[in-house]
């Protein structure tokens, strides 16, 4: 009982010194102090009027919902560097290859990594900030530093080592030689037991009938809910609501309160600031950023709209030195240079890029979806950091953690292999390893994959579970959809063949039809007019069955 | 095809075939247009093609080709089994200048009927507002000098109406430049300078932007028969962007590829994409407009546009030549403003069905599949006789617009069933009232 006393005494220590150092502190003081000088705040009763005060102007909720963040970035454990060696050894590895391909890269093109920006190019991305398209710069020599095929020869060829590999086995399987644990299908169903144990979700059919007889559609219910889920401005209700679908116009407010990442005054000054820095150096890595956006969201028909806030908001990530936080509890490191012509001491080393991460093909991607949902480039910028803070980081590091990229492979391959053994079987006895058919996928959170508003919908229960396990369970799922097409070919080209368009596919009503049958075969015995009316499973299955 | 021939000899039996016609066991068609995303869906149909001078059941024809065919001089005469995809008049609603007279009057007639649809405020028409104010030039200079004089700092926007795909238009924002236009279109001498007819029409100088840049709205309209009204809106219609950012200011007057939006033009800019083409869906306008904007007004702007379109229509129903073998697909180009009102632009007769990427592509033979599917009767056999009344199932990405049909049919049986229903206040009755 004591201990329990003086853990609680010590994390409410810690949050108190945590919460003056965050850069709410300063208003949040100065509105309390204003708050005490009015008539409503009662010297004779003077605690419980400035609390009833207190709740009446919300600040309360911005308080809960302050230290609801807190708790949240704090649920890491306490020892969170990697703690397997081998894994620890195998990112190391990898970030040495990236680095030395940075650089040689940068000497075969003879720039440098980092300079002041001159005078003229600097004015001309200042005149040009808003249609960064039009900055002209040649990108020929520039190419991706890596692609998640890559990065996935990496992951494979991690070996515990304390794992024999038995000759005689030839099918092997190849995340055995990791022992990391993972939920099993049963754990999974427990955990989104919303979905899994058959509630109505937003999300299927748009008509769907509401249970309440007060609303004619679920998604008329689905809204009033929300919008009072909205007025009370707490995060954790907020949180919850997403768990059965969020409509679409209720949604860009929805994120904003579960990742607390309101714009306001600082905020904004904030970007600026990055968008000076930004106009201040000129770095390699911009011209790596740019071209990702342009050989992504520009040559996509579902996103080229919205290059120029891309450009924009990836630009001014590269700057912040806020993401560096996610250094504290991953197990990368960002990289060190030491400024040219200066002795290497500690004053003249910085991180480079300024956010410590080297973009890949198809970072953008992880940015995309929100241009749907935010029309000001500043908030787009927090939801997307918050996101990239949280999420994202954990797809493309090697790291042990349930929430990393490897763990997440790892369930795939269990789950395809506990759900559809025929399946599984025949994709590796076609000598394919079936995570390559869908890692893409997962390391990019179906972005750029999935049609915008699915993406959304799946993003949706990201956020509401707090999870990414839902990716891996979203990719064996559509696997699983295609399975009489899958089982006709038997090559890595005619698998893909059969994957590669995913515009058809509808997340809500896969998902629940896989967590609450417990088959993936479910998903092939659909009855048949289903197809026709469009709302649970996309015809595609019929047109893959003719190739 | 089993079902064909037993169709085609119970025809026989009744004598509903003119003896002339040599009994035809396949569908011909007949095509001007050599696209791949017309011959696949006609052959997928098994239909065989045949030249112009052939017995065809089925004929995608040009403009040009249709109007010879229905002149009083061509001689040729329809039988029941053949259909063609054009209305022989149906430039009352694709010539720019005439789409406008048409507006005009329909709301003016509207307004001397006392129908409510016609009520005004502050001179403007409440419900059917739907074009920016238009004039036809030269007739109506005098008419636009007024107008323009009321706020003379706007920009008009210049287009033959002849010419399509972005040819010939032009931007003016003073008066000078008109005159001196005009000047020379009067020169009754010189035959040479006779300027052919132009619409003159307000810029919307507000359109909605996204991600910087203008765009405007492509939507299918297929009309089966107009008189009564039948007709259906595809569901996946496309937004065209400009390549280049929006900005009105006076050196960019001239930059036509800010201002214009046709691919046609677009795809002259430097910048143009032949992955994307520059056009993204209406699905996707839509979740970006009810995600940033709200869904009470996305569904208004939605609702919008279904009735300019319907109301386009009505205003050349009573004009148009109601040929029971013809259908047409209609493009219809419209501008949405940044207070999310609708505009309609113009209207196109032969939409272009050249393909300029992959997704087009497929957009466009699903638009041709279903437009045959709306249009051949369910024996699979081009009859004009048909009483022109798909079944659901049949509509494919086609969803009812109106049917003037069906509504009569249903207040038939209304009435019928409650013999008292007087119900004035309700617009779309008042609409139907009017005939």
């Amino acid at each position: 009982m004591a201990d329990l006393k003086d853990s609680i005494h010590a994390t409410t220590e810690k949050l108190t010194s945590d919460l003056k150092k965050m850069t709410m502190y300063k208003t949040f003081y100065e509105d309390l102090q204003k708050l005490v000088s009015k008539s409503a705040v009662k010297n004779t009763n003077f605690k419980n009027t400035l609390l009833e005060a207190m709740k009446m102007n919300g600040m309360e909720n911005e308080l809960r919902n302050t230290i609801f963040q807190w708790v949240r970035s704090h649920k890491n454990p306490a020892a969170t560097r990697e703690p397997l060696i081998y894994l620890r050894k195998s990112q190391a590895t990898w970030q040495k290859r990236i680095h030395k391909s940075l650089n040689s890269m940068a000497s075969e093109i003879k720039i440098h990594l980092a300079q002041s920006r001159v005078l003229s190019d600097k004015e001309e991305m200042n005149d040009k900030w808003n249609e960064l398209s039009i900055y002209d710069v040649d990108l020929s020599q520039y190419r991706p530093v890596y692609a998640p095929k890559d990065f996935l020869e990496v992951l494979l060829a991690i070996r515990s080592p304390n794992y024999k590999c038995p000759n005689v086995m030839k099918l092997q399987w190849d995340f055995i030689q990791l022992p990391l644990m993972v939920k099993t299908f049963k754990e999974l169903r427990n955990f989104y037991s919303e979905i899994s144990r058959g509630d109505l979700l937003l999300g299927n059919n748009p008509n769907m009938k509401s249970e309440n007889p007060n609303y004619p559609t679920l998604l008329a219910e689905r809204t009033a809910l929300g919008e009072k889920v909205l007025e009370t401005n707490h995060a954790p209700v907020t949180q919850e609501y997403l768990k059965k679908g969020c409509p679409r116009s209720l949604r860009a407010t929805m994120w904003v309160q579960v990742l607390g990442v309101e714009v306001k005054e600082n905020e904004k000054l904030y970007f600026q600031y990055l968008k000076n820095v930004v106009l201040q150096h000129d770095l390699m890595v911009d011209k790596l950023i740019i071209k990702d956006v342009q050989l992504t969201a520009s040559n996509d028909h579902q996103y080229f709209v919205f290059e120029d806030v891309l450009y924009q908001v990836m630009l001014c990530f590269s700057r912040d030195a806020e993401v560096l936080c996610i250094f504290s509890h991953s197990s990368a490191q960002p990289v060190h240079g030491v400024l040219r012509g200066k002795p290497p001491t500690i004053e003249n080393t910085v991180i480079y890029p300024p956010n410590g991460i080297i973009p890949f093909h198809g970072f953008t991607m992880y940015a995309t979806p929100f241009c749907y949902l935010y029309d000001d480039p500043v908030q787009l910028y927090y939801v997307f950091r918050a996101f990239y803070t949280r999420y994202w980081f954990r797809l493309h590091e090697v790291s042990s953690h349930p929430q990393g990229i490897l763990s997440l492979c790892i369930l795939f391959e269990r789950l395809l292999h506990r759900l559809d053994n025929e399946l599984w079987c025949h994709i590796k006895t076609s000598g394919v390893q079936p995570i390559r058919l869908t890692f893409k996928w997962i390391m990019r959170a179906f972005s750029g994959h999935l049609s915008p508003e699915q993406v959304l919908y799946l993003w949706d229960l990201i956020l509401a579970y707090d999870s990414l396990e839902i990716l891996p369970i979203m990719a064996v799922t559509i696997v699983g959809l295609r399975k009489v097409s899958l089982i006709r070919v038997k090559d890595l080209a005619g698998f893909e063949a059969v994957l590669a368009d995913l515009s058809s596919i509808t997340v809500m009503p896969l998902l629940q039809m896989v967590l609450v049958s417990k088959h993936l075969d479910s998903l092939i015995r659909l009855p048949k007019d289903t197809t026709k009316t469009g709302s649970l499973i996309e015809p595609k299955t019929k047109k893959d069955g003719k190739k | 095809m089993e079902r064909a021939k037993s169709a085609l000899s119970n025809d026989l039996l009744y004598g509903r075939i003119n003896t002339n016609t040599p009994l035809k066991l396949k569908v011909t068609f007949c095509t001007d247009l050599d696209k791949s995303v017309l011959t696949s869906n006609f052959e997928k149909r098994g239909w065989s093609q045949v030249g112009p001078e052939d017995d065809w059941n089925f004929y995608w024809s040009g403009i040009q080709t249709c109007r010879n065919l229905f002149s009083l001089d061509s001689g040729y005469r329809m039988h029941d089994h053949q259909l063609i995809n054009h209305f022989p008049n149906h430039y009352e609603l694709t010539r720019k200048d005439l789409l406008v007279k048409n507006i005009k009057r329909y709301r003016k007639e509207l307004e001397r009927d006392g129908n409510p649809l016609g009520t005004k405020s502050m001179g403007k028409y409440i419900y059917l507002d739907f074009i920016p104010i238009t004039f036809v030039l030269p007739a109506d200079y005098n008419m636009f000098v007024e107008e323009y004089r009321k706020t003379p700092s706007s920009t008009w926007i210049m287009k033959p109406c002849g010419k399509s795909q972005g040819a010939g238009i032009f931007l003016i924002n003073k008066l000078s430049k008109l005159k001196r236009w005009s000047r020379e279109a009067k020169a009754p001498f010189n035959p040479t300078v006779v300027k052919e007819t132009y619409v003159i029409s307000k810029y919307i100088d507000n359109p909605l932007l996204i991600g910087g840049k203008k765009f405007d709205m492509r939507l299918y309209v297929l009309v089966t028969s107009f008189r009564p009204l039948k007709a259906y809106l595809f569901k996946q219609g496309f937004c065209r962007f400009c390549t280049v950012k929006y900005d009105t200011s006076m050196q960019e007057l001239d930059n036509i590829f800010v201002h214009l939006t046709n691919v046609s033009v677009q795809r002259h800019g430097g910048d143009y994409n032949s992955l994307h083409g520059g056009k993204l869906s209406v699905d996707n306008l839509r979740l970006y407009l009810e995600s940033t904007r709200g869904k009470n007004v996305t569904d208004k702007l939605f609702k919008n546009i279904i009735w300019l379109i319907v109301h386009s229509l009505k205003a050349v129903s009573n004009i148009m030549a109601n040929d029971k073998h013809c259908f047409e697909c209609y493009g219809y180009d419209i501008i949405i403003d940044n207070t999310l009102k609708p505009w309609l632009i113009e209207v196109n007769a032969s939409p272009s069905l050249t393909s300029t990427t992959v997704n087009d592509r497929i957009l466009k033979s699903r638009l041709i599949d279903s437009i045959l599917h709306v249009v051949i009767p369910p024996t699979g056999i081009p009859d004009a006789k048909w009483n022109k009344t798909p079944l659901p199932s049949a509509l494919g990405n086609f969803e009812v617009l109106i049917d003037e049909e069906a509504i009569t049919h249903n207040e038939n049986s209304k009435l019928r069933k409650n013999n008292k229903s007087s119900n004035n206040n309700n617009l779309s009755l008042a609409v139907r009232r009017r005939r």
